[in-house]
């Protein structure tokens, strides 16, 4: 090698092939993991098109023979009992969800700007005490939550599951907008100050814009995670009029036991916002967890 | 605009003094730098006329109103920040016109006034362009128009050319001298470059660990330090400092080294010399008075050429007299090498002499 490049003046082209073997490789075991999780969903989709017949048939049809919506239009249309129950189930889940959101926005970013901006006694620890919520599983959190949302009379209310996902979510809001914030320099909310603003209109006209990345990924994430949760909402609920989807389809397990084809569709149906939510928004996802606010 | 008045003013942060007792008067109009190293409380001292830090001890005054305990939004000040502080989300144009928005102007009005400033600081063409697509100049304009739109009675700013290369800050200088004069604006000025509060202000104020140590015209900050650091902060090169022991030879004073020459003193620098708290005294000499001579000669005192900088203009030597330094400024047509043996004169009527333990400038008695 040595002799080589010394007789050769020239900068010789550096060996392609370990690279490209490296990108093949990787290119692969994408294609895998999609496949791994591509995979069930599509399966999903096609069982939901079937009959329900159909779809019990061994060997399975791969493509159902006999397209039908049937399954769709039960859950969607509120004319009868199964989409009656369906669209309730979801109206709930679509309520917890939303409001857990919202609130979990409006508390987070106060929160991350205090604690990214102002030094006040105890900061460090009470910063460390909203993190440590999250070295725990959740389901270590079941019954002293169960226990104290019924000493606050809360048992079978939304309520119950709003505050719980609240505790569930902030944690990861603040600490994630707090890294925004950090990355805000202070002058710009002082040349704000400056240029007439007051400290609340400085933050709003001036920071809060700069962070709307970091408070959309918060607020998709706090979303798509009230929007799945099953164990809480299963052990806090038990008016059937109340259920949240997933502990709603569950249900569907449970009732219709062998309507496969109606199940996968409300599974379907449930997906829809999150998929959506994501596609919209997924830049700001991106950017959020890639890029901070400012760049320097 | 308006006179700025600083009474005693200190911040502390615990028991680190950031500013301590400062006072000073900016009168309408004038153009005050405040200088001084790094960590010195240039910015802390300019946040707290600006209002954005709480005041620790003493009063702020703006025009006649004390403004202890006003918002910054309240103080009518303009500000232009180090690393500018342009709001990244806003085109030119919302920049500067959003402190005309936070004052409620109506459209039109803060159309015409962004236009005019947008005008005088040539950045018409930039005005639908985010920040970040804006070279490091360009953005010093924009920081400057969003001063400028609307007239504040105070402008405030901290080292606002410091981000931008040699060059390019050598114009803002001048652009900047300009429009104060233009402007007749009253200018607190942060900078640690000496030549930067010496080329533009009317008056450079030098601090050192919080303290105010001189408050005066550059002529006179340059002609007559009060101390040692301001000797040693202001001019390029500095001064050169060089403690020596004085000695009586009933009332005439001489400077002797501890290599053992001796320097008499004129009457007038022997009666300074007598002030001294100690037998310690520093000579101090700035290079343009400083003389070199390649043989010995009457009141030289022998030194060794250590290192030799021409820069074009005037060639910088750096001769040793014993353990110090002394810089002197030579015609670049004189020939000196490295190692010479050289003899060193100096202008009795331009030396500084200063108190060794105290550090401050020796005055006759
Ligand atoms: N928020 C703060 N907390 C603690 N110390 C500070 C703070 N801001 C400034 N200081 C200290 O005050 C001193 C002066 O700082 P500053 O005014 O920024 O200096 P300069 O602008 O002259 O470089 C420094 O020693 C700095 O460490
Ligand atoms: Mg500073």
């Amino acid at each position: 090698m040595s002799t080589l490049t010394q007789t050769s003046p020239r900068p010789r082209p550096r060996p392609k092939k370990p690279i490209g073997g490296w990108r093949w490789a990787g290119r692969g075991i994408l294609a895998f993991l999609l496949l791994f999780t591509a995979l069930p969903m599509a399966w999903m989709v096609i069982t939901s098109l079937k009959s329900q017949l159909a779809a019990l048939q061994y060997p399975p049809q791969w493509w159902p023979e006999e397209v039908t919506f049937e399954n769709y239009i039960l859950l969607l249309s509120p004319n009868n009992a199964v989409g009656q129950e369906f669209l309730q189930y979801f109206w709930n889940s679509l309520y917890v969800s939303i409001l857990s959101t919202i609130l979990g926005v409006a508390v987070a970013v106060p929160a991350a700007y205090a604690f990214s901006r102002f030094r006040f006694p105890g900061r460090q620890m009470l910063f460390f005490s909203v993190l440590l919520r999250n070295m725990f599983p959740a389901v270590v959190f079941l019954m002293p939550l169960f226990l104290m949302m019924k000493w606050l009379g809360l048992v079978n209310t939304h309520g119950s599951l709003i505050l719980t996902y609240l505790t569930f979510g902030l944690p990861l809001s603040i600490w994630l907008l707090k890294g925004f914030y950090d990355n805000i320099p202070p002058q710009l909310e002082q040349a704000a100050r400056i240029d007439g603003a007051t400290r609340f209109q400085a933050f709003f006209y001036i920071v809060m814009p700069l962070s709307s990345p970091g408070i959309i990924a918060t607020a998709i994430y706090a979303f798509i995670m009230a929007w799945n949760e099953y164990v809480y909402a299963l052990t806090f609920l038990n008016s059937k009029d109340k259920l949240t989807l997933p502990v709603g389809l569950q249900r569907f397990f449970a009732e219709y036991a062998t309507n496969w084809p109606g199940l996968m569709a409300a599974s379907f149906i449930m997906s829809v916002p999150v998929v959506v939510l994501f596609l919209v928004l997924q830049k700001y996802f991106v950017r959020a967890l890639t890029e901070g606010a400012v760049k320097s | 605009m308006a006179e700025v008045v600083l009474n005693q003013v200190v911040k502390t942060y615990g028991n680190i003094y950031a500013v301590n007792h400062v006072s000073l008067t900016v009168a309408d109009g004038e153009f005050v730098a405040l200088v001084g190293p790094s960590g010195c409380g240039k910015t802390t001292t300019l946040n707290l006329i600006a209002g954005l830090i709480d005041i620790s001890g003493g009063d702020i005054y703006i025009g006649d109103r004390l403004v202890n305990d006003l918002d910054p939004k309240d103080r009518d000040i303009a500000m232009v920040f180090q690393n500018y502080a342009l709001y990244p989300n806003k085109t030119v144009f919302k920049n500067l016109a959003f402190p005309l928005q936070m004052r409620k102007l109506s459209k039109a009005e803060i159309e015409a006034k962004v236009m005019s400033a947008a005008k005088v600081l040539d950045i018409v063409h930039l005005l639908e362009r985010k920040p970040r697509e804006l070279s490091g100049g360009q953005q010093q304009r924009v920081a400057l128009g969003r001063a400028l739109v609307r007239d504040p009675r105070v402008f405030l700013m901290d080292e606002p050319l410091s981000n931008l290369d040699a060059k390019l800050r050598v114009q803002m200088r001048t652009e900047l001298k300009r429009f104060h004069q233009d402007l007749q604006a009253t200018v607190v000025y942060v900078t640690h470059d000496q030549l930067e509060a010496v080329t533009m202000a009317d008056k450079m104020a030098v601090m050192n660990g919080g303290f105010l140590q001189q408050y005066d015209s550059p002529k006179n900050v340059f002609d007559n330090p009060v101390n040692m650091f301001v000797a040693s902060f202001v001019g390029s090169p500095a001064m050169s400092l060089i403690p020596l022991e004085a000695v009586s030879h009933g009332t005439d004073v001489a400077l002797r080294s501890p290599e053992g020459w001796e320097l008499p003193l004129s009457a007038a620098n022997s009666r300074k010399a007598l002030t001294s708290t100690t037998a310690k005294v520093v000579l101090g000499a700035r290079h343009s008075t400083v003389r070199l001579h390649k043989s010995p000669t009457a009141g030289a005192v022998p030194g060794t050429v250590y290192t030799v900088e021409p820069t074009g203009d005037v060639t910088f030597v750096q001769v040793f007299l014993g353990t110090s330094v002394v810089i002197v400024s030579l015609d670049p047509s004189v020939m000196v090498e490295p190692d010479q043996k050289v003899w060193i004169e100096f202008d009795q009527d331009k030396i500084h002499l200063f108190d060794g333990a105290t550090e401050m400038a020796l005055a006759a008695a």
